[in-house]
């Protein structure tokens, strides 16, 4: 029964269907089979009802045939008639042997005893008529000839009163097969109609119970199309087409509340970045009175000194009209890494105009990666601490170095300057961001250090790493950036 | 939920299966087969003459129980025949139909008594009933003494003489039956005549006279019997009729024509129509006998014979006189 079970559970929704209607079609069939061999047989026995009556009248015929052979013989002792009389004794006391032999209290079979004994002496008495025509016993045969008659009209009544009695019998027969019939008749219709009318509601509860889960479905669908996902799952035992789809659509509400989850966090560090570029631009906003002003005045101040013929002067002003410029064009976008560069090299050349050159700054470009997207400002922050506190007050000539290369599968951007150093313990510090105060995170030009490490994070997930090298007081400071190579073309 | 499914479709096939075999028990059961019947070892015929049915199917259903009992079915001879034939013509029939045993109503008509000698001949024993064949070679003879037959209503003549006085009674016919041939009919005048003479003496006033009432056609008792009432000089005082139906139509006839009163009428037999009529006085006694006795001993007369080759000659069946308080205890089921 449970591998039955199992196997309808394992039949496709079509074939269920198809089974259930095949079923309930053979049940149909099954009755009306039943039926029809019922009404089919008592219509048989009607048609039987008066077979009795048949055979009595083919006695009754066989009789006069064996009368009249037996005339035909008297009257012209042919050969002919001799056989026919011989043939018709035979046929007759056949049909005579079918008779009731038994003494019966049932009037039919008693008759029918009656007439077999009547018809053997009518045979013999026959016999002897034959026999004493052919020795030509005229007075014999005459005299036999005419018991045989009275004989003959005797079995004749007898077997006209059978019938009768057995027409009677059959004819109470007759109407009580055709009231039968007709019960029968109208007890197969309501028995047909029961089954169609149960087959029905098997149907109509199979059909409902197998397409009960399309209806959990739907209104779990509905549900997760209000936006509901925290829904029960469908629960199908079955393994057709409907549990196909019920697992399929429970499968699917846990991927899109997965993906949904995903998105929520991805829109949070997304909104955090932000924040944070925000703060950064704003610290900005506060250091820079005006950008705009101050970055057309810068221009004005380009065309003043090309018109006097300042050259130093026009290319101090186009350095620092170039940086804020870019300050204000990369507004919390991601850019090349050569944009960075320039905008680095923009603020040593600043620099080294405002303190008579101290600094020394070389670079070593990895040039295939300059087309590579970083996010916007990091650089220039790490070189300004290195000016800031690097180099800045140093006894010999600072320098600064700026390395991009890659590696295996990430691109390093290393800013290196001779300058003071840090302490294992001040790196760990400013690493953990326990500083916050600290001038590290507020810098000049008030983007600092961990704002850098914290959009980096932002924009490269855990893919980008951000390290402090020193190897002590005195012995300069690296700040390496590793950002991973597929990476750099994301955008924030 | 699949299971109880699948369950509920077998239910429902098992429902329609169970209910199509019901319907075939109840619409097939008993129609069209005959009921269930008896064989019996042995077959006698019983062949009477068409008339006084009543007192035949007596004496038939007795003799049929009897049979019954013994293993031998009584069949009452060619009465479900189409055409109306003649006892002997039936009698001949139940030869020819080797049938084991005969009872039969006897006369000394030489027909009859030649058609019980072929029976015989064939080894078909025969037993005559209520009238005997004399003068034929049956077994046996089951009927009433009709000498003691006579002699009482010999009796009830003179009780009817003494209640009324000599002068009143003086004129009795008896009714005889043309037809019959045998000797029963003159047994019994003389059995009445004899008897009146011992009682009353030899000069007595007394006449017994015997009418012949014709009965050689369909209906003609009746027709006879009335002629006596409707001539009113021949309406004797005391009228004895000597068969069932020959009291009922002297009875219906005195009522018709309003002489009861005027003759006492003797019957014969005790159907309920004539106890009827005892108890309310139109006849003044009936003699009869035990019918059912007189079947039994037919059947036991035949069956001894088989059995042993012997039975007796002659088996006397009880006569009884039926009065009017009889007749009302008998109406009343006592």
């Amino acid at each position: 029964m449970k591998t039955v079970s199992q196997k309808l559970n394992n039949l496709t929704l079509q074939q269920k269907l198809t089974l259930l209607f095949a079923l309930t079609t053979a049940v149909v069939l099954l009755v009306n089979l039943c039926i029809y061999t019922m009404i089919n047989y008592m219509t048989g026995r009607v048609e039987q009802v008066y077979v009795s009556n048949v055979s009595l009248n083919d006695l009754g015929d066989a009789l006069d045939d064996v009368q009249e052979s037996m005339e035909d013989y008297l009257n012209t002792k042919s050969t002919e008639a001799l056989e026919a009389y011989y043939r018709n004794d035979q046929a007759y006391r056949e049909l005579v042997g079918e008779l009731n032999t038994q003494a019966t209290d049932n009037p039919i079979l008693l008759a029918q005893k009656n007439i077999r004994n009547l018809s053997l002496s009518y045979l013999d008495t026959a016999a002897e008529v034959i026999q004493a025509k052919r020795n030509r016993n005229v007075e014999l045969y005459g005299s036999l000839y005419e018991d045989a008659v009275v004989l003959c009209d005797e079995i004749h009544t007898y077997v006209y009163s059978l019938n009768n009695e057995q027409f009677k019998a059959n004819a109470d027969t007759y109407q009580a097969l055709r009231r039968s019939l007709q019960g029968m008749e109208l007890f197969s219709l309501a028995v047909l109609l029961t089954v169609i009318l149960g087959s029905t509601v098997v149907i109509l509860f199979t059909t409902r119970s197998a397409i009960a889960p399309l209806h959990q479905l739907a209104q779990s669908a509905n549900e997760v199309a209000k936006g509901n996902f925290d829904i029960q799952k469908v629960e199908v035992q079955s393994t057709d087409e409907v549990g196909i789809v019920a697992g399929a659509f429970n499968q699917m509400v846990v991927s899109i509340r997965d993906y949904i989850e995903q998105l929520r966090e991805t829109m949070e560090r997304e909104l955090m970045m932000q924040s944070h570029l925000k703060d950064a631009q704003l610290k900005y906003f506060q250091a820079q009175i005006n950008p705009h002003f101050l970055f057309n005045t810068l221009n004005a101040g380009v065309q003043l000194a090309m018109m006097e013929g300042a050259e130093r002067t026009e290319c101090f002003l186009e350095n620092t009209a170039e940086f804020f410029r870019y300050n204000v064009r990369m507004n919390g976008k991601d850019a090349a890494l050569a944009d960075e560069i320039r905008l680095v090299d923009n603020y040593v050349y600043i620099l080294n105009v405002r303190f008579s050159g101290e600094i020394l700054f070389q670079k070593e470009i990895d040039e295939s990666l300059l087309d590579v997207r970083v996010p916007s400002m990091i650089l220039q922050p790490i070189v300004e601490n290195s000016v800031n506190y690097g180099i800045r007050g140093l006894d010999r000539e600072g320098r600064i170095e700026l390395d991009v290369y890659q590696e295996e599968n990430s691109i390093c951007i290393s800013i290196w300057d001779n300058g003071n150093g840090m302490e294992e313990s001040r790196i760990r510090e400013v690493l953990e961001g326990t500083i916050q105060s600290d001038p590290v995170t507020s810098g000049s030009n008030g983007v600092g250090l961990r704002n850098v490490m914290e959009r980096l994070q932002l924009y490269y997930k855990e893919g980008a790493k951000l390290e402090i090298l020193s190897e002590g007081k005195d012995k300069g400071t690296e700040i390496l950036i590793t950002i991973p190579k597929e990476g750099s073309t994301c955008t924030v | 939920m699949k299971k109880r499914w699948i369950s509920l479709f077998a239910l429902l096939v098992l429902l329609a299966l169970s209910s199509c075999g019901f319907a075939w028990m109840v619409f097939n059961s008993g129609i069209g087969e005959s009921e269930t019947w008896e064989t019996y070892e042995r077959h006698y015929a019983m062949v009477t003459d068409g008339t006084d049915s009543e007192l035949w199917d007596r004496i038939y259903e007795s003799a049929l129980l009897e049979g019954k009992e013994r293993g031998i079915y009584v069949e009452r001879f060619g009465e479900s025949l189409a055409v109306p034939y003649t006892r002997d013509q039936i009698l001949d029939l139940a030869i020819k139909a080797s049938v084991d045993g005969i009872i039969t109503t006897g006369d000394e008509d030489e027909e009859t008594i030649a058609l019980i000698d072929e029976a015989v001949d064939a080894g078909i024993p025969v037993v005559t009933v209520l009238q005997d064949s004399t003068g034929s070679r049956r077994q046996c003879f089951v009927g009433c003494s009709n000498y003691s037959i006579g002699q009482e209503y010999a009796r009830q003549i003179l009780n009817l003489v003494e209640q009324s006085g000599d002068a009143d009674i003086q004129d009795v016919l008896v009714l005889l039956d043309t037809d019959a041939q045998d000797a029963s009919q003159n047994l019994i005048l003389l059995a009445i005549r004899e008897t009146l003479e011992e009682s009353l003496g030899a000069d007595s006033p007394l006449v017994v006279e015997s009418a012949a009432i014709d009965n050689s056609r369909d209906f003609s008792p009746e027709e006879s019997i009335r002629d006596i009432f409707l001539s009113a000089e021949e309406l004797p005082d005391v009228l004895v009729c000597l068969n069932a139906v020959y009291t009922r139509c002297a009875y219906q006839a005195a009522v018709d024509y309003n002489n009861v009163g005027d003759v006492e009428i003797l019957g014969y037999y005790d159907s309920d129509v004539i106890l009827e009529a005892v108890s309310k006085g139109i006849v003044a006694s009936t003699i009869t006998f035990d019918a059912e006795q007189m079947g039994a001993l037919c059947v036991q007369a035949l069956d001894e014979y088989d059995e042993t080759g012997y039975t007796n000659n002659y088996l006397a069946v009880d006569i009884r006189l039926i009065g009017s308080a009889e007749a009302e205890a008998l109406l009343s089921g006592e």
